[in-house]
C-alpha cells in the first residue's frame, strides 16, 4: 500500500512558462491538493508528476491535465502535485488558479 | 480611513497565510519550504497523502529591527499534527533563533534588547500524529527541552486563533510559552471536547455543544483565567500588532506573563486548582461569575471589543 | 522472578533505594501534604548511601477531588505536586557543586493525564507542562533524572513523567510495561487505516507500533533492563554514566535531544536528523540579512 505516482509531459507553448523561478499554491487538505511549478527549459515541454493515494484513475488524471495544457498553453513549466482525493472539478481549479498565481509572479 | 481594506480572518488565513502575516511585508524567507519536498517519510508506507512542508510552515521574517522566527501549522494537512519532520522543523527554527540570539547578543552589546529576536508559533493543531505517533511523541519532549533553552534569552510567543485550536501535547507545549495570543474564536487544552464525552458521558459534556465547547477551552474563558494573556479581534493584523507590542516589552516583564516555569508560578496554580475542587464547576460560567463576571451570560454574544470592555479576570491574570 | 509491576509502583521504589530508606512527603526543606495529589508518589531516599528524590505513580490512589485521577492517572494536582518536588530538589542543592546535586529518579506506571471537564476549564496543559518544565531546568542545572519505565508509559503522561529525563530505561514487555501514544485498535479507529495493515507494518515500522523495544529502536529509550531485579544496579551505573556525560560537557548526548541522535544512530529516526541540518543550512544563508 503506497502512494500512487503518475507521471505526464504535454508539448506546450515555447517560453509561455511562470514568471519566477517556482511558484506554490495549496493545501493538501482533505479533497484538496498543492502545486508546485518550477520554471525549466524543456523545448516547451509541460511535465507533471502527481502524488495521490488514489488507484486507478490514471486516464482521469491525463484528461484533466491536459484540458489545462491545452487552455493554458503551459510550456516550460515542470509541475508537481501533492493530492488527497481532489475530484476532477477541484484539480481543474486549482491547476487554473495555481497558473494564475504563478504567471503573474505573485508575492510568495 | 475611507477605503479601509476588509481585514483578513487570521482563522481562516493557512498555515503559509499566517506565516507572511505576522511579519513585515516582504520580510519572510521560509525553511523547508515545498521546494525542499521534505516529506514525511511514514505517511506513504500507509497510502496516506503527503505534503511538501510536511504540514508546517517555518521561517524567518522582521518586526521592525527585531529578527522574528516563525512556525505556523497548518491544519487542514492531517489536523495539523506533528510528526517526525514537522516536528523536527519546529526545534530547528528554535535552535536557529538561539543561534541569532548568541550573535546579536555580542553584536549589540548596547542595543540588545531592541534586536532580540523572538519566537512565534501559530498553532493549529490536535497534537501527535497518529501514523508516525512514536517520532511525534518524542518531537513534542524536544520542543519542550527548547522552550527551556530560550528561558532568559529569547521570548517565545503563541497565537492561537485557527480551525482546529491547540490541543494534545502541544497544549501544554502551548501553555508552557511566555506569552499566549488568542482571538475568542481560538480554543486551548490538552483532550479534546470528543475525547472528554467519551470518558465523562454526554450528560456531563456533550462535544456537540459549540457553545460549550467554546466555554471550556475558548479565547474568553482562557482571557478571564489569565491562560491567555492578550485577546486580539480575529485578524491577521491584530495578531501581528499584538505580537510585536508583546516582543517590544522589556523582556523580564514578558517573561513574567508565564502562567507556568517557576516555583512561584506553579504555587499559583496550586492555588487555583484548590479553587477548580472547592467551585467544581459544570460549566465555566460558573468560574467566570466567580471572579465578578456578573453578566457571564451574555459573553458569548458579544464582539472581543464588548467582551473586552466587560471582562473581569482572575486577580493574577498578566497581560494587555 | 518478579512477574509484572504495572500498578504496583511503590514496591519499585523498595526494590531500587536502600532498605527503609523512602521519606515520603519529603524534598529538601519542603514537606508535602499526603492528601494532597494522592496519585503522585514523592519523597527522598538513599541508594548505595546517595540522597535521590523518588517520583513514581501510585495506581491505587483515588484523588477524591478529582474524579478522572485513579490508576496511575496525573491530574492537576499530582503534576503541580511532582512539579514542586523537582524545584525543592533544585533548591535544595542551589549553591552545590555538579557532582552533589542529587538524582531524580522517575519510576513510570502512568495511564495519561486527567482527562475531564474540569481539567479542561482550569487547565490539565499548564499543570503537566509545568511538571515538564521543572524537570528541564533541573536537568539543565546539572541534577542527572533517570526515568525508569515498569508499567505503563502512555503518550502525554509519558511526556510529563519521563521524556524530559536525562537517560530512560524500560523493563521489556514480557514485564508488562507499555509504550505509546495509542493501542493500534485505536490509531485505526482514529486514521480509519486497516486493523491488519497497521499491524503488520508495525513489525517492521517503529514509528507507530506500541512498545519498550520500538521505542528503543527510535532512541526514545535508552536501555532495555533485563528484569526487575536488575533494576537498582541499572540505576546505579546510568546515573553514574549521566554525572560523567555532564562534567565532561556532553550533555548534547542527554535529555530529549540526546534522545533524538540516538534515534538516528540506532536508524530508527533519520528524517529527523536530515530535516534539522537542512534547516540549519538555510538559515545560516540568510541569516546576515537578519542579524
Amino acid at each position: 500500500m503506497a502512494l500512487t505516482e503518475l507521471a505526464f509531459t504535454f508539448q506546450g507553448q515555447l517560453g509561455n512558462t511562470i514568471a519566477d523561478d517556482w511558484s506554490h499554491t495549496g493545501v493538501v487538505g482533505s479533497g484538496d491538493l498543492e502545486v508546485l511549478m518550477e520554471k525549466k527549459e524543456q523545448e516547451g515541454h509541460f511535465t507533471v508528476r502527481a502524488v495521490t493515494p488514489v488507484r486507478g484513475y490514471d486516464e482521469v488524471w491525463e484528461k484533466v491535465l491536459a484540458k489545462f495544457a491545452a487552455e493554458s498553453g503551459i510550456g516550460d513549466v515542470s509541475m508537481e502535485i501533492n493530492d488527497n482525493n481532489g475530484t476532477p472539478f477541484v484539480v481543474s481549479l486549482r491547476l487554473r488558479q495555481a497558473w494564475k498565481k504563478a504567471k503573474g509572479g505573485a508575492e510568495r | 480611513m475611507s477605503e479601509k481594506k476588509m481585514a483578513r480572518s487570521f482563522y481562516e488565513a493557512s498555515a503559509r497565510e499566517r506565516a507572511l502575516g505576522l511579519v513585515d511585508p516582504g520580510t519572510f524567507t521560509e525553511f523547508l519550504g515545498p521546494r525542499d519536498r521534505m516529506v514525511s517519510p511514514h505517511l506513504p508506507v500507509l497510502g496516506e497523502a503527503v505534503e511538501f512542508d510536511d504540514g508546517i510552515v517555518t521561517g524567518i521574517g522582521k518586526l521592525g529591527k527585531r529578527p522574528v522566527f516563525v512556525i505556523s501549522q497548518e491544519g487542514r494537512f492531517n489536523g495539523g499534527s506533528v510528526g517526525e519532520v514537522s516536528g523536527a522543523k519546529m526545534v530547528g527554527t528554535f535552535r536557529a533563533a538561539l543561534a541569532a540570539y548568541k550573535e546579536l547578543k555580542q553584536r549589540h552589546t548596547e542595543d540588545f534588547d531592541e534586536v532580540r529576536p523572538v519566537i512565534a508559533v501559530s498553532f493549529e493543531t490536535g497534537g501527535v500524529r497518529l501514523h508516525e505517533a512514536n517520532a511525534g511523541l518524542l518531537a513534542h519532549a524536544e520542543v519542550m527541552d527548547q522552550i527551556q533553552d530560550a528561558k532568559g534569552k529569547v521570548p517565545v510567543v503563541a497565537l492561537i486563533g485557527s480551525k482546529v485550536g491547540c490541543f494534545g501535547g502541544m497544549g501544554f507545549v502551548a501553555a508552557a510559552m511566555d506569552v499566549v495570543i488568542m482571538s475568542i474564536r481560538g480554543r486551548l487544552g490538552l483532550t479534546g471536547p470528543e475525547a472528554i464525552e467519551q470518558e465523562m458521558g454526554k450528560e456531563e459534556f456533550d462535544a456537540a455543544d459549540k457553545s460549550l465547547v467554546y466555554r471550556t477551552t475558548g479565547g474568553e474563558h482562557k482571557y478571564i483565567l489569565g491562560d491567555c494573556n492578550v485577546l486580539v479581534e480575529d485578524s491577521l493584523d491584530a495578531f501581528r500588532e499584538a505580537l510585536a507590542v508583546a516582543a517590544a516589552l522589556p523582556y523580564e516583564e514578558l517573561a513574567s506573563w508565564n502562567r507556568i516555569g517557576s516555583p512561584e508560578k506553579v504555587r499559583e496554580q496550586i492555588e487555583l486548582v484548590k479553587l477548580a475542587a472547592e467551585l467544581n464547576p459544570a460549566d465555566s460560567r460558573d468560574v467566570w461569575r466567580y471572579f465578578g463576571n456578573e453578566r457571564a451570560d451574555e459573553y458569548q454574544d458579544m464582539t472581543t471589543e464588548e467582551f473586552l470592555a466587560a471582562a473581569k479576570r482572575r486577580e493574577g491574570a498578566v497581560g494587555r | 522472578m518478579t512477574e509484572s509491576l504495572v500498578g504496583r509502583g511503590r514496591e519499585a521504589i523498595d526494590m531500587i533505594v536502600d532498605g527503609g530508606s523512602f521519606a515520603e512527603n519529603q524534598v529538601g526543606e519542603q514537606s508535602f501534604d499526603a492528601d494532597f495529589g494522592p496519585g503522585a508518589v514523592v519523597g527522598t531516599a538513599a541508594v548505595n548511601g546517595k540522597c535521590i528524590t523518588v517520583l513514581a505513580n501510585d495506581a491505587e490512589a483515588i484523588n477524591p477531588r478529582f474524579p478522572v485521577v485513579y490508576f496511575g492517572v496525573i491530574g492537576m494536582e499530582e503534576a503541580y505536586k511532582m512539579a514542586q518536588a523537582v524545584y525543592a530538589s533544585m533548591e535544595a542543592d542551589r549553591e552545590k557543586p555538579l557532582r552533589e546535586k542529587h538524582p531524580l529518579l522517575l519510576l513510570v506506571d502512568t495511564p495519561g493525564n486527567g482527562p475531564g471537564k474540569v481539567e479542561e476549564i482550569f487547565g490539565m496543559n499548564k499543570a503537566t507542562g509545568a511538571y515538564q518544565l521543572a524537570l528541564a531546568e533541573a536537568r539543565k542545572a546539572g541534577h542527572p533524572i533517570l526515568a525508569v519505565v515498569i508499567g505503563r508509559a502512555i503518550s502525554g503522561a509519558f511526556l510529563c513523567h519521563g521524556l524530559q529525563a536525562d537517560q530512560i530505561l524500560a523493563l521489556p514487555k514480557e514485564y508488562g510495561t507499555m509504550i505509546h501514544v495509542m493501542p493500534i485498535t485505536s490509531i485505526s479507529r482514529i486514521t480509519k487505516l486497516d486493523v491488519e495493515l497497521l499491524e503488520e507494518l508495525s513489525q517492521s515500522n517503529p514509528v507507530f507500533a506500541a512498545g519498550a523495544d520500538f521505542f528503543y529502536r527510535l532512541g526514545g529509550v535508552e536501555e532495555l533492563i533485563e528484569s526487575p531485579e536488575a533494576m537498582r544496579t541499572a540505576v546505579l551505573a546510568h546515573i553514574e554514566e549521566i554525572y560523567q556525560k555532564k562534567e565532561s560537557g556532553h550533555s548534547e548526548e542527554l535529555g530529549p535531544w540526546g534522545r533524538g541522535r540516538l534515534g538516528e544512530a540506532r536508524g530508527g529516526r533519520t528524517a529527523r536528523a536530515a530535516a534539522l541540518a537542512k534547516l540549519q543550512e538555510e538559515y545560516e544563508a540568510v541569516a546576515e540579512n537578519y542579524l
